[in-house]
């Protein structure tokens, strides 16, 4: 392994983003359907990957997951992922959280490069500096709502801020569920669990990897709407991956993928044009 | 069906190999044992046919008609003669036995009884194994097995004390091996010329007379006409019959050793079935959905559950198998190096596998695995075809809490225990006392299986307290022990077991061997025993069978010793009350009874005795109406009977039983008992021991025959005797130990495998694999140190429970260091049983087990 990637140091590239709470995005005004990778703004982004590549050897034939990725996302911006079954979004965003490595290709995060990192480094990373939220299986059944909340601050061993923990959960309407075990709760009150604990540590970017895909409608739509709330209001940089027109009409700039390649954006978008866009490409 | 059983068996082949390995393990005991015994059983046949059919004929002395009480007539040189007359017998052989005095290197003599010496008068079943027979009057051979204990060799001199205990000296000529017959084998034997045994040991007549039959006449027909010739003088049997015979009678060691062994095997074959009763439960457990689909396109009930059963039956006969082919070499290897020791004889007999070891060991082997998979399987029919559809909650693997019935079964079950211990307790030490500890234990056993998911539980909560406080693995650990305390308790119970047995056993022995050294302490505060070999001279029919007696002038070279303090000798005898039981009359000469020699009295003080007073055993107490204080009639034959005063009761196990006297009214009423049977020597305070036992064997110097015990070399036998006991109890129980902690693992193993997602989620947060690792070791450390710690505290209870209802005052010992080491054995097991599912979590890669449902 090459010597100069270990540690976290940033090296070159843009200098470690200082968390600026003022800086709130104002929606694009680019609402027609854009070709081109619009800049969304001028401050340096959160998270690039360039030439993002990842190919599975399965048996005979090579399957390429990701053939080619450049993209980045702002802080503050609420980014969804799009694209039919296998066009490698699910890919993508493991390689971006450091949870899957590319084969070829970097990804800075916050200007620190996470490809080439070893094991313990990306833990540390993810541990520090990212936050999940899962489609399923969000939380561990043996610990109740506050104890998975705060199950990333305890694995750190970082002292938890209480006032933000309290206006986490306020927001998130969990104040009298904390005490609970996860099979107590809704299943949009165990996403709503883990969108607390994503955010609660205030990381540089959260993953959110199909968060509403096992919810009922409504139950959706407050999920989506507290990351919406968390990137405008917290200055939050979320990414999410999701196959559903609705949930990606939440977000402030959508990116579609087709046969692993980044194929077309909107920016500021609406059900309908993002389900036009998809019809269009699996046409 | 069972084409979908052995495809998912061939696809969930990892998730068995604990199991296998667990049931191997079991039955590698089972048939090992049976192996290692059939073989020793050959081994004692082949050493014992092989020297009796050397010949065809073996007469033996008749026994005489019952109510005569006396040994068998010998046969005569005119019964040889007769014999040899015989045109059916080709050559026949006498055989004359006594014993002598073998002097071992040191000059003291051989073994707690004298050898036997026999001679050899004509061809007779023995010969020569090494060397020659003796030939001449300075000759002798020795048996294998004495010449091996005593340092001797063909070519070196022993001596042999004659009957007077006059010294003589013979060359060792040659080794006869006289296999297992405990008339050679028990106190060794050497072999002498006839002419020279008669000298030595004075013996005539033969206790034996082996012939060869005449060419052309079988062995049945030589004996037959042997038994002709000597009429009701001999019994004759063939070669062969009295081989069988002997065989039989001293095949009785190994089956001993069988039935001790398969004992064992039998708590390490029930250990296995707990493991694989886990196993199968967490396994059906875990593919409710798999068996739910089954069951959705059109299985039956019975059939998915000939299903299970039809897998475990496949898992139980391969493991079987495999179990049986080690036990095989376990038993082959362990006959080996043991058979020699049991048997004596160099050679072991080829390994024997006999097809009721195979096949016993097949059959329990699979029979343990079906009847634990039984209530798996009949869970297995419960599963709706419904649950195929529904996606798996985010509860799963979390249990349901323990019912108000499983809390009062319990304590039912435990009060039930405690019951019969405290029985015990009131009625004292009993013949029952043992079993209804045993049950009891069986009892309260069963109350920890039923309360068992409560106590890990419980025990989580309380060793949870400090593991809470040394990190996150620690504590996600700590919840997870308690997740599914079911599946916990049941791995946990199997650990249990084998702590139960081996705490238990530790607190036995241990208490035993406090008990001993203190009773031997308190009666006994003597450094030197000397007692006289058994008896050499033999006696006639008519004569009291002599007590041999320590001579009269040790003792006066021991009363001169300056390091010697005092000399009390034992003397005893015995009478006959009016309703005909014998009583054993006894005195110690030289001791101020109730200060030199002392003991807590039943009833009254010992101190109390003296002249014209009786020491007396409780029940001829009770049988005479006596007590302490009445008078108590000893009947003096050929004198006047005594009337003593009872000056109090004893129980009869110290030194004082039968009846104790004062040493002149025992002098007075049996003055013909003038020697010491045993002589206790106290040496003076602040003596140099060393110097003290050089006065001991000096004083013995002209006596090889007397032998010299010390207490503190009594004391270390008893302790080292003691101790081989546990160690090898201890190994025994050890496969059971292990068995146990495979199951642990298998659990821990399977749980990480239904967790895979959890895992998974873990890392993605940041968990470290070190940490995931430390936090699954810590689970089954916490999960192990229960299960012992629960095993540990039963066997202590039960420990002392036992040895109470043995033991009339046993003082308790609870073997603190043995514990500790239980302790870090099972912390131990939990570390090791984590290292296979701890890599497995660790290794899983993060995006495979997120995208797997």
């Amino acid at each position: 392994m090459s010597a100069p990637s270990l540690g976290t140091a940033p090296v070159g590239g843009p200098p470690p983003p200082v968390p600026v709470y003022a800086a709130i995005l104002e929606p694009f005004t680019v609402t027609e359907p854009a070709t081109q990778p619009a800049p969304a703004t001028t401050a340096p982004p959160v998270v690039v990957a360039r030439g993002l590549t990842k190919t599975y050897d399965t048996g005979d034939s090579r399957v390429h997951a990701l053939a080619g990725v450049d993209v980045e996302f702002h802080r503050g911006a609420f980014t969804a992922i799009m694209g039919p079954s296998g066009s490698g979004k699910s890919t993508l965003m493991h390689c971006l959280a450091g949870l899957d490595a590319p084969t070829s290709g970097t990804v800075h995060l916050g200007g620190t490069p996470i490809t080439g990192l070893r094991d313990k480094e990306l833990t540390l990373l993810r541990r520090d500096r990212i936050g999940f939220v899962f489609q399923a299986f969000n939380l561990l059944p043996m610990l109740t709502a506050e104890q998975n909340i705060l199950l990333p601050s305890q694995i750190a061993r970082r002292p938890v801020d209480r006032e933000r923990f309290a206006h986490i959960v306020e927001v998130v309407g969990l104040r009298d569920r904390l005490g609970h075990l996860p099979a107590k709760l809704s299943g949009g009150q165990q996403q709503r669990v883990a969108v607390a604990r994503a955010l609660l540590n205030a990381p540089e970017v959260v993953y959110a990897d199909e968060p509403t895909g096992n919810l009922d409608s409504r139950s959706g739509a407050e999920i989506l709407e507290f990351l919406r709330d968390s990137a405008r209001d917290l200055d939050q940089t979320v990414v999410m991956v999701t196959h559903d027109p609705v949930a990606a009409s939440y977000a402030d700039r959508v990116v579609f993928l087709r046969d692993g390649r980044l194929v077309d954006e909107v920016a500021d978008p609406t059900a309908e044009t993002v389900s036009s866009r998809l019809l269009k490409l699996e046409a | 069906m069972l084409r979908t059983t052995l495809a998912g068996l061939r696809l969930h082949r990892s998730r068995y190999v604990t199991t296998v390995l667990a049931i191997l393990l079991g039955v590698m005991f089972v048939s090992g044992t049976m192996v290692f015994a059939d073989t020793l059983n050959a081994d004692y046949e082949e050493s014992v046919m092989g020297s009796a059919t050397g010949v065809d004929a073996i007469a033996e002395p008749a026994a005489p008609e019952p109510p005569v009480d006396e040994g068998p007539e010998p046969l005569t040189g005119d019964h040889l003669e007769e014999v040899r007359a015989l045109p059916e017998t080709a050559s026949a052989g006498g055989l004359v036995r006594s014993r002598v005095v073998l002097l071992d290197a040191e000059g003291r003599a051989f073994g707690f009884m004298p050898p036997a010496a026999v001679a050899f008068d004509g061809p007779v079943r023995f010969s020569a194994a090494e060397g020659a027979l003796p030939s001449d009057g300075g000759e002798i051979a020795l048996a294998t097995s004495t010449a091996e204990q005593a340092g001797f060799g063909v070519g070196d001199t022993v001596t042999v004390l004659d009957r007077r205990e006059r010294e003589r000296e013979f060359t060792v000529t040659g080794l006869v091996n006289f296999g297992v017959d405990p008339s050679y084998s028990g106190n060794g034997a050497v072999v002498l010329d006839p002419g020279t045994l008669e000298k030595v040991a004075g013996a005539t007549g033969y206790t034996e007379i082996d012939a060869v039959a005449a060419e052309g006449y079988s062995d049945r027909e030589a004996a037959d006409a042997v038994a002709a010739a000597l009429g009701s003088a001999a019994e004759v049997a063939t070669g062969e019959e009295f081989g069988l015979a002997l065989a039989e009678s001293f095949g009785a060691p190994t089956e001993m050793l069988r039935i001790a062994l398969l004992l064992f095997a039998f708590i390490s074959m029930f250990v296995a079935g707990i493991v694989i009763y886990n196993t199968f439960a967490i396994l059906i457990a875990q593919r409710q959905r798999e068996l739910a689909l089954l069951r959705c396109v059109g299985a039956q009930r019975s059939q998915v559950f000939r299903s299970v059963l039809a897998e475990s039956a496949v898992v139980g006969l391969v493991a079987s198998a495999l179990g049986v082919l080690a036990g095989t070499g376990v038993g082959v290897a362990g006959s080996a190096v043991v058979g020699p020791l049991v048997t004596g004889t160099e050679t072991g007999a080829d390994a024997v596998v006999t097809p009721v070891a195979v096949l016993t060991g097949l059959a329990v082997g699979t029979a343990v695995t079906v009847c634990s998979a039984l209530i798996p399987a009949v869970r297995a029919t419960r599963v709706a075809p419904l649950v195929a559809l529904r996606t798996s909650a985010a509860a799963a693997g979390l249990e349901k809490g323990t019912g108000r019935v499983r809390v009062a079964a319990g304590t039912v079950l435990f009060a039930g225990a405690a019951a019969l211990v405290a029985l015990t307790r009131s009625t004292g030490p009993t013949q029952e006392g043992p079993v209804l500890v045993t049950a009891a234990a069986l009892v309260a056993f069963v109350g920890v299986v039923v309360l068992g998911p409560l106590l890990v539980r419980g025990a989580v909560r309380v060793l949870g307290l400090p593991l809470r406080r040394a990190g996150v693995a620690s504590t996600l650990a700590v919840d997870n022990s308690a997740r599914s305390p079911r599946r916990a308790a049941t791995a946990m119970i199997a650990l249990t077991v084998g702590a139960t047995l081996m705490t238990g056993y530790s607190v036995v022995s241990a208490s035993l061997e406090t008990t001993m050294t203190a009773q031997l302490e308190e009666q006994f505060p003597i450094e030197y025993q000397l007692n006289p070999q058994f008896s050499l001279e033999e006696t006639g029919p008519d004569e009291e069978p002599a007590v041999p007696t320590v001579p009269a002038e040790v003792r006066e070279a021991l009363a001169d010793e300056p390091t010697v303090e005092a000399v009390y000798g034992q003397r005893t005898t015995q009478v006959t009350l009016d309703d005909g039981t014998p009583l054993s009359v006894m005195t110690y000469t030289g001791a101020v009874i109730g200060t030199d020699l002392a003991t807590d009295a039943v009833e009254g003080d010992v101190s109390g005795m003296g002249p014209g007073k009786v020491l007396l055993v409780e029940h001829y107490a009770e049988a005479a109406g006596a007590g302490v204080g009445d008078t108590y009639t000893v009947p003096v034959e050929g004198g006047t009977d005594l009337e003593l005063e009872v000056a109090a009761l004893t129980d009869g196990s110290g030194r004082f039983w039968g009846a104790t006297l004062d040493e002149a009214d025992f002098t007075a009423a049996f003055p013909e008992v003038d020697g010491d049977e045993v002589l206790f020597v106290d040496g003076a305070d602040g003596a140099d021991p060393a110097a003290l036992r050089e006065a001991v064997f000096a004083a013995v110097d002209d006596h090889p025959t007397v032998q010299v015990g010390s207490a503190a070399e009594i004391k270390e036998q008893f302790s080292s005797v003691m101790d081989v006991a546990f160690y090898t109890i201890a190994a025994l129980l050890g496969l059971a130990i292990v068995i146990a902690v495979f199951g642990i693992s298998n659990t821990m193993a399977l749980s990480v495998l239904e967790r895979t997602r959890e895992s998974a989620l873990l890392r993605a947060l940041g968990l470290a694999r070190s940490q995931l690792r430390r936090m699954l070791s810590v689970e089954a450390v916490l999960l192990c140190l229960i299960g012992a710690g629960i095993g540990i505290v039963f066997g202590v209870l039960f420990g002392w429970a036992a040895i109470g209802s043995v033991l009339p005052d046993p003082q308790i010992s609870v073997p603190l260091g043995q514990i500790a080491v239980f302790v870090a054995i099972a912390v131990l097991a939990g570390l090791l049983a984590s290292v296979v599912p701890g890599r497995r979590a660790a290794g899983t890669s993060i995006t495979g087990a997120l995208a797997s449902e």
